[in-house]
Formats: structure tokens, sequence, C-alpha cells
């Protein structure tokens, strides 16, 4: 017999059998298990293939650093690859395969890299693959990628639930261990808000595997008299389940909770996982300690796992992990081991020390061999025996399991999140946590302290101190005895010398000694380096269990204290969290929020292609029976408008109410052009320049009364709009009276574009809309037929008569359907961003095509918008320096194809007639482009160097990203209608 | 000739089908709220918070310290246009479709809700009459306390299908109903 279930003992309910299945075979486990631990009661301690070697590997440890046991849990579209069985929570039915190994897990013929392993040191990749240079490509790299990466990925969409939630407590405590259970307890009683978060499935920690007796109880019994109570206290969260990952500015915490990792039926109405950001006043990190392995021959073999691991299957899980337990110590943790195994009755071989002399107890009738080193095992699938040495004598011992204990590394990583290294003690021969304020401080073994006692006590005393900085009165807090502690304490060995065998830092990387030795060797000193150039920390583990000894290992290779070589670096996530959970909710359709306009559902009925323009929904077309392509509604669309009248959604720009004396003068400031005496009534068409004299925003903003305009912004710019006007009242003129709110969301915004809009329009508003009594530029409130207020306004974006209607939003469908009800004679359209584009481009309208961020208001030829006989504005003192005034920059243009049949494209580039591509030659470029229906050819508005001056010239239009060339001719930007005859009709 | 117009709720579509009765976790919206931006100009910031404060039929939410809502389910929109007027040093303009009111109540609404928000709602630190602009689904909105568990939100028209669903997501497990009031 090797492993087994012991007949008494341990924290599982041993009336609740779980059936699993390990790579196919069928398996019984007890409530309360971990999949490691039913794993070993079954006897099965091979349960993964290494990285790189694919040496045959066990459990390592029983908690959360575990570098070997990662299996793919689950089957199909929920299979879920590297998970460690040390943590996953045993169910009914759960489904466990192991990883990287083909065939099986017994015969891996990738194994084989074992045997190569002399080739395959740190950095053979860098040394081998460089020659010859055309294999690279289609050799190598496809190789390296196949065999590279652990487990699967699944490739088709996850089908569970993730969200993501916010909580906020006075004191968060991460760890329920002895430290953070006492933290919680004295916080709790002490009225504070409390989180208590714990990546186990059951509070405790490590008193729930420890033989010890507190306040007169066991120590799981007395744990779960604390979480008892805790869950009495209104104030206090338990979150179970819960690894707090980051600690992120202004004490937000990152956590993610396993809601129904470990239900064999979960709920469709529950997330799989949740990602909780808590944020906390003061924080205690209770994380406890890692134990070290020892760094030995043969210490990766199934079998060799820490003295804490063995204590932990041992009391917690009532498994003994051999018949025959050897145990290799440099401290009281080892003899711990053997003494709890004794009890239970199991046999122990020998305790290998390595110091010369030690008081630790010695179980009855155990042999101790002292100053002793452990330099081979043997064994393929589980060690049979061990090689130590002493004073040059070896000798043989039979085993199937070594406990090995290297000393204890307090768990930092969240306080050095954030830039803080963490501090090395040569007292306690381990880094300590750094100092990060008071507001978040460590506790317990996290802290450097090693008895029970003293944990239990310092918990308490962490909390109170953190609730009293929050000017909480605190009681005392009576902290029980402790009866049956151990001494932890050890004498550090980072390298077992003698090794016969590989002697591995990193289990997951398959990284051992003689590597870090390479790597200083090759000029990889720094630790960071040595980390890149051997890989030790890298991957699902990130060095948890390794990367203080390869610290230690490192500074001894050097001759110095393991302070000068100190750590890598510590970022989020302390352990793997999904993606799924990082996206909660916002997934497919729900990535971002949708912004629906009024018109949504009249253009839905109407037969609208909808197109994401920012976050809107906008209409970009309208496909009528036969149209085949979205050119032929587009043309149709602008025709109709050009001849008749159409109906175009902007309820989507911007809108702005002004109010206050002194919006009139605030205006003339912002915009570059004067609005100072626009009168009640009318509209106005604004430019706005950043402070650097560059084009900001354009739109119209109309006077409604003495004291309130509204302003309309492009869509785009809305918000930065707003947020500029804001700053500029608050920072600039604090004197001027004016105050702003948007009212983008209420009101619903049709433009009635066509010769044949005033007729239509004048059947839905009951006004006098006459050219007369209402002409172009006219703004004002009117009233519709049926009575409904409204806002109309006579702009024109298309270049044809039009007037913009604005109801409230809830009027807009039925506003909108009344107008296409009444323009059915007229032969009234819908028409949808993509005609209002080339409506635009035609009448020679800039948008943000034009106004990219570089353009001055000459450049697109709105120099008359400069009003610099105004004292000032925003923009006019940089609008004259030299850069901005040059002769040559690139001036808006027309562009017309000298072939009509010629495609002009956005984005080409414009180069004199024979010149070659090249950024010498570079005259310009293509901002916008367009099919007009109108002329029957393409056209195209451009920047081309000096290009007023450029009437008349043949310019080639370069594109070299589509590879077509087209030869143009430069003219005015205004296509239809320079006159303006129209919007005057 | 007279044009009789239909108004729409934008919540329309998205509440359809078979309605159930509402469970303790509900999410109710007001179809017809008159909903008021206000805003104080510079020296009657406190003048008019306090006006709106003692209205009755208007609840107050503030936005900015120059900026409320005045929102009534009751009073027409002519009247809270005529209280507004009356008040020293305020401008008003009416944003009744500009907003969608929800209110959402239940034993689990703060779960719910802390799935939506970052903002910490213990009643320690936003007790009842409490009300105040942030982000709810990603999107600006305006949260207030109107019960021990009970919420009233305001968020924009154009975003109120995308955060209607987000809420209604984050009620699933709580097993959170939805109507309108009427």
């Amino acid at each position: 017999m090797t492993s087994y279930r012991l007949g008494l003992g341990g924290e599982i309910n041993r009336a609740q059998s779980l059936s699993f299945t390990f790579d196919g075979r069928a398996f019984k486990g007890l409530e309360g298990d971990t999949l490691a631990s039913a794993l070993l009661a079954n006897d099965q301690m091979l349960m993964a293939r290494s990285f790189k070697y694919h040496r045959p590997r066990g459990v390592v440890t029983a908690g959360s650093a575990e570098p070997n046991a990662l299996m793919t849990i689950g089957t199909g579209v929920r299979s879920e690859p590297n998970v460690r069985a040390t943590v996953a929570e045993l169910y009914n039915g759960l489904v466990a395969t192991s990883q990287n190994r083909w065939p099986s897990l017994k015969h891996d013929v990738a194994s084989i890299n074992d045997c190569l392993s002399p080739f395959l040191g740190a950095g053979f990749y860098y040394k081998t693959f460089m020659w010859p240079a055309l294999f690279w490509e289609k050799l190598y790299e496809p190789l390296i990628r196949r065999a590279a990466g652990l487990g699967r990925i699944v490739m088709q969409a996850d089908p569970d639930r993730y969200e993501k939630s916010w909580a906020h407590c006075d004191l968060l405590v991460i760890g329920a261990g002895p430290a953070g259970l006492m933290a919680a307890l004295a916080a709790g009683r002490a009225g504070a808000r409390v989180i208590l978060a714990d990546e186990g499935f059951r509070f405790g920690g490590s008193l729930l595997s420890e033989n010890a007796v507190i306040g007169g109880m066991r120590a799981p019994d007395f744990a779960a008299g604390v979480v008892e109570e805790l869950a009495t206290l209104p104030n206090v969260t338990l979150m179970p389940r819960t690894t707090v990952f980051g600690w992120y500015d202004d004490m937000v915490f990152g956590a993610v909770e396993r809601v129904q990792k470990h239900l064999a039926s979960p709920s469709p109405d529950l997330p799989a996982e949740r990602l909780w950001r808590i944020v906390a006043k003061r924080a205690i990190l209770a994380s406890g300690a890692e134990e070290r392995p020892l760094v030995f021959g043969g210490n990766d073999k199934p079998g060799v796992m820490t003295a804490g691991a063995v204590r932990t299957y041992l009391n917690r899980y009532g498994v003994a992990v051999g018949g025959k337990v050897a145990v290799f110590t440099n401290g009281g943790s080892g003899y711990r081991t053997a003494a709890d195994l004794v009890g239970s009755g199991v046999d122990v071989t020998a305790i290998i020390d390595t110091r010369a002399q030690s008081s630790d107890p010695v179980p009855q009738s155990v042999r101790v061999i002292r100053g002793g080193s452990v330099i081979a095992t043997s064994g393929r699938h589980r060690i049979d025996g061990l090689i130590f040495e002493r004073s040059g004598f070896e000798e043989v011992i039979g085993c199937d399991a070594l406990a090995m204990s290297g000393g204890w590394s307090p768990i930092v990583h969240l306080m050095c999140q954030r830039g803080a290294k963490p501090v090395w003690s040569e007292d306690r021969q381990a880094f300590l946590a750094p100092d990060v304020g008071a507001a978040f401080v460590a506790a317990g073994s996290a802290s450097g302290h090693s008895s029970l006692g003293d944990c239990l006590k310092d918990g308490a005393a962490k909390a109170h101190a953190a609730l009293e900085a929050l000017g909480r009165l605190v009681g005392h807090l009576d902290v029980p005895e402790v009866e049956g502690e151990y001494d932890s304490s050890f004498a550090p060995l980072w390298y077992v010398p003698g090794a016969k065998d590989k002697a591995f830092v990193d289990f997951q990387n398959d990284v051992h000694v003689a590597d870090l030795g390479l790597a200083q060797r090759e000029g990889f000193g720094h630790i960071e380096h040595t980390k890149r150039y051997t890989t030790a920390g890298m991957a699902t583990d990130q060095g948890k269990l390794g990367n203080v000894n390869t610290a230690g290992i490192v500074a001894g290779m050097r001759g110095v204290s393991p302070a000068e070589i100190g750590t890598t670096t510590f970022r989020p996530f302390y352990a793997p969290v999904s993606f799924g959970a990082l996206a909660g909710t916002a997934r497919a359709e729900h990535a971002a929020p949708v912004r629906t306009s009024p018109l949504h559902g009249w253009a839905k009925k109407n037969g609208a292609t909808f197109v994401e323009s920012g976050l809107w929904d906008r209409s970009a077309w309208f496909t009528r029976e036969g149209e085949k392509t979205w050119r032929e509604s587009v043309d149709r669309e602008v025709l109709n408008v050009r001849e008749n009248a159409g109906l175009c959604d902007i309820s989507t720009l911007g809108k702005i109410e002004i109010f206050g004396r002194g919006a009139a003068e605030f205006l003339d400031r912002v915009y570059s052009n004067s609005f100072l005496k626009l009168p009640v009534g009318k509209a106005r068409y604004g430019l706005m320049l950043r402070e650097d004299g560059v084009v900001f925003d354009d739109g119209t903003t109309s006077r409604l009364s003495d004291h309130h305009h509204v302003m309309t912004t492009t869509t785009a710019y809305a918000a930065e709009v707003l947020s500029h006007l804001e700053f500029a009242a608050q920072t600039f003129w604090p004197e001027l009276d004016v105050r702003f709110v948007s009212s983008t969301n209420q009101w619903a915004q049709m433009s009635v574009a066509g010769p044949k809009a005033r007729i239509v329009m004048s059947r839905i508003v009951q006004d006098d809309i006459s050219d007369a009594a209402f002409p172009f530029l006219a703004a004002g409130e009117v009233t519709l037929r049926g009575g409904l207020r409204a806002r109309l306004f006579r702009i024109s974006f298309s270049g044809e008569l039009a007037y913009e209607l604005a109801v409230p939003a809830g009027y807009g469908e039925a506003v909108a359907d009344a107008i296409m009800e009444a323009g059915r004679e007229e032969g009234v359209c819908a028409y949808g961003v993509e005609a209002m584009n080339v409506l635009r481009i035609e009448k020679g309208h800039v948008t943000h095509a034009e106004l990219e961020g570089r353009t001055t208001a000459d450049d697109v030829g709105l120099g008359r918008l400069m009003a610099m006989q105004k004292p000032d504005f925003i923009g006019k003192r940089l609008s004259t320096r030299f850069g901005l005034t040059a002769a040559d920059r690139l001036q808006l243009v027309g562009l017309k194809p000298v072939e009509a049949e010629k495609e002009i494209k956005a984005g080409a580039h414009l180069l004199k007639e024979q010149a070659k591509p090249s950024l010498a030659n570079d005259q310009g470029f293509v901002s916008s482009a367009c099919f007009s229906p109108t002329l029957g050819h393409f056209v195209a508005l451009a920047m081309l160097k000096s290009g007023r001056e450029r009437f008349g010239e043949r310019i080639m239009v370069w594109d070299g990203l589509r590879g077509a060339e087209v030869l143009a001719e430069v003219c005015p930007p205004v296509f239809i209608d320079p006159q303006n005859a129209k919007l005057h009709l | 000739m007279p044009i009789n117009l239909l108004h729409r709720h934008v919540l329309e579509d998205h509440i359809s089908g078979f309605e159930t009765n509402a469970n303790p976790n509900h999410l109710s919206v007001i179809r017809r709220p008159v909903i008021f931006s206000v805003l104080a100009h510079a020296g009657y910031e406190a003048a008019v918070a306090e006006a709106l404060r003692k209205a009755d039929d208007i609840a107050s939410r503030y936005c900015n310290p120059s900026e409320f809502l005045a929102v009534s389910q009751t009073a027409g929109a002519g009247s809270v246009a005529e209280f507004l007027t009356a008040i020293p040093g305020a401008s008003f303009v009416d944003q009744s479709d500009g907003f969608v009111l929800m209110a959402i109540s239940g034993p689990s609404v703060r779960s719910i809700l802390s799935k939506c928000l970052a903002v910490d709602l213990h009643p320690d630190t936003f007790g009842e009459g409490h009300s105040a602009a942030m982000m709810c689904c990603h999107v600006a909105a305006n949260v207030a306390r109107t019960g021990p568990n009970a919420f009233e939100l305001l968020v924009p028209r154009s975003f109120a299908g995308s955060v209607f669903d987000e809420l209604m997501e984050a009620g699933r497990a709580h097993a959170l109903t939805r109507g309108f009031a009427d």
C-alpha cells in the first residue's frame, strides 16, 4: 500500500462519497476533498508531466502555489485547462484529464526530451534555431509553437455567465487562517464593515491542517467556531472561494470568486465566476507563509512534496501520502510532519536533517540522520527510495514518499504589486513584506510570525490598530492559548550539494540549478535577466514556490546575501484569472453600451441598415426592394433629396442648452467667429478652435431668447465640447454668468431637406414657415399641427432647402411617421448617414474627416470665420504663429477624375503628374470621397499643398495601399450650387 | 389637418410579452415622469437647492453644485415650469424625454446595483434622500435612495435600453422582475 485514506480523522465528510474520473478512470472521493487529495486517497500519485522535459510529476503542495498538478477539468466547451488539482474542490461527476502528454500520462513519447536534456538547457532556443535562417519560418517556429503552452484552450464561445461587482468595507482581511480569522473577529465585534476573503472553499487556512489545540478546542473546531460567529455578524461579509489577486490605486483590490466552479450542475441564473473590485479603507494581508522545497537531486519525483503538504493531506483530508515516508528537513516542520504521521500510524523511515544539531522532538523509534543530505531519489512514476550522503558516506533508504522542508517564506505578493520590493530579513532568512503605509499591513505568518499563538495575537492586534486609525472604538479581544505548538525555525540551505540528478528550482518550467549557473556564466546575472534566460518564475504559478530559492541560490553562486539579489517584480495577478471573469457581462453585443436614437424604430421599419458610430447605432442607408448594393440605395436617396425631399435622423448631434446673461459674450469667446450680436430667432454656423489655433469642432448655435442659446455639436465631439465649455467657464472666465446642460437625449431631431421640404413641413408645422417668415438660418420654437411644441431651425448640411425639426424624443417616431405620410406625394424618402455624407461632399461641407486635429480654419476654407477684430477668442493668439500661416500648408480643394468612370478613394495621396511616390513628393491626401449621383462621377475633398492656387491643375491620386492611380483635376471644393441659391428658396 | 401624435416610451420594446407579478426585487419604469434640468447661477446655488428641497410633489436630484434634476411623478410639466420660474437665479429646461426614470427596490437591491455602479450604497454613506451623479452600467446616470431598499435611477434615454438590459442581467440571480409603473 502506498498512499491511502486513513480510517479515521480529517475534515472531510465520510458519509458523502463523490464519484469522479481522472484520464477516464473512475475514482471515489469524499465531500471536503480537493481533486489532489482525492487522487492521493486513490493512490494516484502520478498527476502530470512537466513542461519541458515531460518528467512524471505528482503534487508538491496542498495549496495555491502548486506548480505540478495542473489538469484540465470539465469536458467539451466547458473544459478548463491548467486547473491546480490542489485547490480544485471535488464534486460529483468531476472529469479531470492530465495534460502535456501523449499518448498517455504513464507513457509519454515526449519524455525523450528528458534524455536529450543535456542539449536543452536554458537558452537552447537562442543558440540552436539561428541557422539555417530559411528553416525558421518553415520548420522551427511551427515546431516550437506546437510544443509551447500548457493545456489546450477550447475555441468555442464560453457558455457560462460571468459578472463583476463592487464591494466596500472598512477592513478587508485577505486570508482566513489564524491571523485572518482573528483580525476579522476583532474588527467584526467592533462593528466595522469587514470583508473576509479566502481562496479556499473552507475558512481556517492552516488551522485545518495542524494538530494544535486552541482554547481547549481542536484547531479546526476553533476555526469553525470563529466562522460561525462571524456569519452571525451583519457587518461582516464572508467570501470563501475568493482569491484576492491584485492591489490597485486608491485601495481597490481585485478578487475573483468561483461561484459555481465546484457544482456538478450549475444554475443558469448564477455566474460561473464573479470578479470583485473591493474598495477598502484598510486592509490586512493574512495570506500566510509558503513552505520552501529543498533543492536536491531528484527533488521533483512524484511522492516528493513539502512537509506541510504532507501534514495537510494527513490532518485535513485523512490521507497518508505514503506507506513509508522519509523526511528531509532543515527545521522543525519536518519533525512535526514525522510526529503527525507516526501519530496516525504511518511508518516514517527516517528524518534526514541538514543540520548537525537540533532540539526538535523526535518521534519514538524514528531514525534521525543529522548533518545528512539527500542527493538522489529513485523510482519513476513514484519514488521508491533515496540516497543520502553524510560526510562522504552514502546510504540508500527505501521510501514511497518524501516530505521536504526548506523553511518558510511569507506570502507578500499583494503588498509588492505597486512598486515596493520585499525586504530581506537576515534574522528570519526570508523576504518580508515592505512597508507600504498603514492602510495595508501584513499580519500573522505573512508578516514573519512563526508560532500559531503569535499569529492569532497579531491578527487581532493589527485589526484593532486599523480600526483605531479609522477613529473607531475597539474593545479587547481575548486571544486563546495554544497548546501543542512546534518550533518552526529553520537553518537555511538553498542548495543541497552533491546532487546526482537534476535539482529543480522551478518545477513548472523545469528549471534546475545548472540552468541558473549557466545564466550567471553567460552574463544574465541580474535576477530579472536570470528569470528571462532560464524561465524560472514564469508561467501559471509565477514562481510562487521557487522564486525565493532562485534568489537564494543565485546569491550563493555569487557569494552575496539574497538581499543583494532581490526578487523579480511582483505584478497582478496573484493567481490566474479567467478572461471570462475579467470581461464579466461585457461580451458580444454587450461589450459596450449601445446608444439608440429616438428614431431607431422609425429607421428600422423603413428598412435601415445601421452603422456603429461611436456608441451610437446610426441609420446608414435604407434599402428598398430591388436594390442589391448599398450604393444603389445611397444614390437613390441622394438624387431624391436633390429632386424632392428626404428625412434624415440627426438626433445623434450633440445639443447643449446655454443659459445666462453672459452667454452671448461667452460664445463670442469660444467660437472663432462672432456671436455677440446673434439676434434672437437666428442660428449661426460656428467654428471652435483649440488653444493652439487648430480647429476643434464645428456646429451651429441658435439664440432662443436673450439668455438662452442652444448649441449643436458634431456627434463625435458632443461630450468633449461640453467639457470644453465647462472648463472655459470655470477656469478662464468665472466672472461670466453662464450655465450649460446637455439636452442631446431630450430631442428627436430630423433634417428634412430638398426643394420640396417646405411643402412637406408646412403640412406638419402650424406656424408660417414661408421664406419671408422663416428665412435661411431662422430658429425658434414652433407648434406642430396637433399641438406639440417643437424647435425648428432652417439649417442645411446637404446644400438644399432644409429644416431641422426637434421634437421631444418620445414623439420622434410619431413625428417622423407623420412627415413621411405628409410628404408621400412629394416623394419624401428616408436617407441615412451615407447619403448625408455624399450630399455634404457634393456641397463641400467639412466634417471631422477634414477637421482632423491638424487643420486651421484657413486650411479648410473657413478663414472668413476668424473674426480677428474680436479682442480675444480661444485659439486666436496661437493661430497666427508661423507654422499655421505658412504658404505651403495643405488646403481644402475638390478633385474630380479626368476620366469620368475612375474611382477616387479616401486616404489616397496626391502627387504631381509623373512624380515618383515618396514622402518628399507628397502633395497631400484625399480626406473624403464618394460617387456623386448628381454629377455622375466620383468627387472628392482633399488637402493639397497650396491647394487654392492650383485649381485646374492635374494631379495624380496615388493609392499605394489598394494599388490604384487616378489622374484628377483640382477644383473648388463646392460641386453643387456654389451660389447657395438653393438655400434661400 | 391636425395630426395625432403618439408618445412612445423607449423601453416599450424591452418590456413586452407576458407580464408577471412583481417579485420582491422589482424594477419599475415610470412611463411619463416630469423631469427638468435646473441650473443655479453663480451665487444662487444654495438658494436654488433649498427651494427645490422644499418643493411639494418635486424630488430634487443633485447633479453638481449648480445643477439639479427636478423630478415629479405627480405634477404636470406646466406647473413644474411655473414653480421653477419663480425661483430666483435658476434656469431650467424640460428634459422629461431626455431621461428614463426607473425605480428599483427589494431586499437584494444593493447587491444588484453593486454590479452596476462603483459607489458605496451602504446607508451610512448613501442614506435616504441622498442622490448623486454616477456611472451606472458605464453610463452617466443619477442615482437616488428613496427608501431602505429602494432607489431611483435616471438614465439618459439613448442609453436606457442598454442600461435596462444590464440591470435585468444583474438582477437575474435575484429573480428581479420588471414592468411599467402603470
